[in-house]
């Protein structure tokens, strides 16, 4: 069946179960696993964003003490597929997790299907 | 003291069960009566907000912050017009305790006006007000309305309603549990003379206000009166009834087809109150299974001592801004759409205090429960046919720029100014850039007042209002820009003035899908200068907020915390930069159109080193157009760079999570990294 389209950039391949790039179909990893775990990760210093206008405490950037920027990139074609603004050290998050099981048993009712855009839409 | 419990209250949330009569009514209803039935009550209701719009006195009603809405006589709310969805769910909690603890003391009867503000008992926080009124027919309760909006005055510590200064709710003035404040359709001169009393600071604005309500609701009942005598009482409470079935199954239907999962978000923010520090205000955990939703708040950081602290109901109506406004916009504002969806607070989080907390600032803790919702809903819509409707996060910044004083007409006046709320940018879409000052997150329906309608209402000159340049959050679509405006005392010699706000240190709302979050919002405040001679010595298009910072028309720049205690501000020496925030970026920058960022620099909306760092787009200094061959190096050089500081995930993980931010501004956060409560607050 065709792959599912979940992110703008990621895809879910509900046969082989497996994640994949959107764009170059690098594979994420196990669908049933977080597919920020087949990603490049890097940190950013807010202010490299937001750069700052003013002098002092208060600049228009985030205060880099408390928060970071952490970027993910597919390892394939270098796409940025998710940021996240952190205070550092806090855990990363797991945004998506499929329930897999209950995605398959609705398709396998005929309730959904797959379109031609790889998004889920109603039969009935 | 009985207030309503939080299972009280999330049931109260839940449609009632149909008599057998109600449906009955319902099933006899012919084709056409419901689509036409419908359509009545909207206009019901449109009429209704019109005139509480031209009723109201504080600039939030004026603006259109408010809702007008018909309930079942149970107290199911089956249509609204908004204003700010915010306040379409809780009515029914209300309405359900009055009916519950008060039918036979004091009764409830015909012409009966009932009133609340307290949180507590279901409200969103004391300055949002509620007049509701049961709809008799031939002795027979049949329905309630109710009218809704925000008074910047509540005879509180401090002026404007939303005091910063509070640590617990005897701080916040005015807080009525439901009560009857009028009989015989009128207000009880009694009762209005308490909230003269309580609203000494800006009387006018406090007991015109709560007329308006009133009178709103009591239109309202009226119309629904000539609907009854004109289609029959079985027409009406058959529709609302069909209402509400209709409703559900629309939000069924529309939650049923996303893929089922479970999706997350945490978002944090920087202050409770005036006091510095992180907060994990929002940590959402959204289970989509069939067609219900679970949001469960597990792991949301302590209740604070401060204003900054929303009951769950609160909450639940700040999710209702983002879910009315892009997920269920085609279906009635209905108690029956919330019906497939639960929720879970953790006791004693920020999103659940104790009864003793003070919370006239819910809306600054709510916002990531407002933020997250659009990130969790967005990433399960995504996967779904509905995926154009996807969108980032709004800036969801609500600064608020509090005035108090006496007016160049003499009187007293306390006022939340509406401009600057009603002009953030909105999040990126994901077929589209955010619309640019689109509004205010929490009532897209609401007005930014023209200038010179806020300098005849204010002692203020506003020499600008603008765009502000790269507030947008960067993406493949750029979220929305905000405002930039500039406020001058005018006409006297001096006003008060504070500000309710976070988002100086860090920004609360996460971006989607690789886009980046919009910068953090300081407040800024130019002292010395002579304002006269500045806008008399600027030609046209040069007094612009980054020639004032660059200081080229003299003064003193000083920027810290946009929020701010009560204080004094001179005129004609003195300006307040008011800045109103940018919605969320969507998509990695790297994919955006080169042509739309080089249409953005000329536009004045993003800068050239923007352009350059964060898009890669090189641009041509004289003729303004893309160098496609400069970008295209620009772009893969950049992407290069990405592969090469980029690590594996566990790699990267392990040496992260050693880390911790400093502890001097763990005080709010709980248990690190778990947000915990580590010492129960204890107020007196």
């Amino acid at each position: 069946m065709p792959r599912l389209h979940v992110g703008e950039y990621l895809d879910a391949d509900l046969d082989t179960e497996r994640w994949h790039c959107h764009e170059c179909g690098h594979d994420f990893g196990p669908l049933r696993s977080d597919y920020k775990r087949g990603l490049l990760v890097a940190e950013r210093d807010p202010r490299e964003v937001h750069p700052p206008v003013l002098e002092g405490a208060y600049t228009f950037a985030p205060n880099g003490d408390w928060i970071r920027i952490v970027e993910f990139y597919c390892p394939g074609c270098g796409r940025q597929v998710e940021t996240e603004y952190l205070p550092p050290g806090h855990p990363l998050t797991q945004d998506t997790a499929l329930d897999v099981d209950a995605i398959m048993a609705r398709l396998a009712s005929g309730a959904v299907r797959i379109d031609e855009h790889g998004k889920l839409e109603a039969t009935r | 003291m009985s207030h309503p419990t939080l299972e009280e209250k999330l049931a109260a949330l839940k449609v009632s069960a149909p008599s057998a009569y109600e449906r009955a009514c319902a099933d006899s209803l012919r084709p056409g009566d419901y689509e036409i039935g419908v359509q009545r009550t909207a206009d019901i209701l449109d009429e209704g907000y019109e005139i509480f719009m031209r009723s109201s006195r504080s600039s939030m009603g004026v603006a259109g912050d408010s809702i007008v809405a018909i309930f079942n006589a149970a107290g199911d709310l089956v249509n609204a017009s908004a204003g700010t969805y915010l306040h379409a769910v809780i009515p029914p909690i209300v309405i359900k305790y009055i009916l519950s603890r008060h039918s036979k003391n004091p009764g409830i009867n015909d012409g009966d006006i009932w009133y609340t503000n307290d949180a507590l008992y279901g409200g969103i926080h004391n300055p949002d007000q509620v007049a509701i009124m049961p709809v008799f027919f031939e002795g027979e309760l049949v329905a309630w309305t109710a009218a809704l909006s925000h008074t910047t005055e509540t005879g509180a510590v401090e002026p404007g309603g939303m005091p910063l200064a509070a640590t617990a709710r005897f701080q916040e003035g005015m807080n009525l549990p439901p009560m009857r404040v009028g009989t015989d359709f009128q207000i009880n001169t009694d009762v209005l003379e308490m909230f003269a009393a309580f609203g000494i600071r800006a009387e006018a604005n406090v007991t015109v206000d709560m007329r308006a309500r009133a009178t709103t609701a009591d239109r309202v009942r009226v119309r629904l009166l000539e609907m009854i005598a004109r289609e029959g009482k079985d027409f009406v409470v058959g529709l609302m009834r069909r209402m509400l079935d209709e409703a559900e199954a629309g939000a069924r239907k529309r939650i049923a087809h996303w893929p089922d999962g479970t999706y997350r978000t945490v978002t944090f923010s920087d202050a409770a109150g005036l006091a510095p520090g992180l907060i994990r205000n929002c940590a959402m955990t959204m289970i989509k299974k069939g067609d219900h939703l679970l949001f469960d708040f597990t792991g949301t950081s302590p209740e604070t001592p401060s204003s900054y602290n929303a009951h769950p109901q609160a909450v639940i109506g700040h999710m209702a801004n983002y879910i009315y406004e892009y997920v269920f916009h085609d279906l009635p504002v209905s108690s029956a759409t919330f019906e497939p969806i639960d929720f879970v607070f953790p006791p004693n989080s920020i999103l659940s205090p104790d009864a003793r907390a003070a919370t006239s600032c819910s809306v600054m803790a709510a916002t990531g429960a407002m933020s997250a919702v659009a990130n969790c809903i967005s990433r399960a819509r995504f996967g779904s046919d509905e995926w154009k409707q996807v969108a980032a996060s709004q800036g969801n910044g609500g600064n608020a720029i509090v005035l108090a004083g006496v007016s160049q007409w003499g009187a007293n006046f306390a006022d939340m100014i509406a401009y600057p709320i009603n002009t953030e940018g909105q999040g990126a879409r994901a077929t589209s850039d955010g619309m640019d000052a689109y509004g205010f997150p929490w009532c897209a329906f609401g007005r930014a007042p023209d200038v010179e309608s806020m300098e005849n209402e204010f002692p203020m000159l506003i020499p600008f209002s603008s765009h502000w340049k790269d507030s947008g959050g960067h993406g493949k679509h750029r979220g929305g820009v905000g405002t930039a405006q500039l406020w001058v005392t005018h006409h006297v010699p001096m006003l008060f003035q504070m500000a309710i706000a976070d988002n100086s240190v860090i920004q609360t709302p996460q971006p989607l899908f690789g886009g980046y979050a919009p910068p953090t919002v300081p407040g800024i405040r130019l002292d010395g200068i002579d304002v006269a001679e500045a806008m008399a010595s600027a030609k046209t298009g040069t007094l612009t907020l980054e020639a004032l910072l660059r200081g080229e028309f003299g003064g003193t720049v000083v920027s810290g915390p946009y929020g701010s205690a009560v204080h004094p501000v001179p005129g004609g020496q003195s300006i307040i930069v008011g800045l109103s925030t940018g919605g969320t970026g969507y998509g990695d920058p790297l994919a955006r159109d080169p042509a739309s960022v080089a249409a953005d620099v000329t536009k004045n909306l993003v800068s050239v080193h923007v352009a350059r760092d964060i898009y890669g787009v090189a641009i041509d200094p004289v003729s303004g157009r893309v160098d496609d061959e400069a970008t295209r190096a620009s772009r893969e050089s950049m992407i290069a760079a990405r592969l090469e500081r980029g690590r594996p995930y566990e790699e990267f993980e392990a040496d992260w999570s050693q880390r911790k931010p400093p502890e001097e501004i763990l005080e709010f956060f709980g248990s690190w990294p778990d947000g915990s409560v580590v010492t129960p607050l204890i107020r007196m």
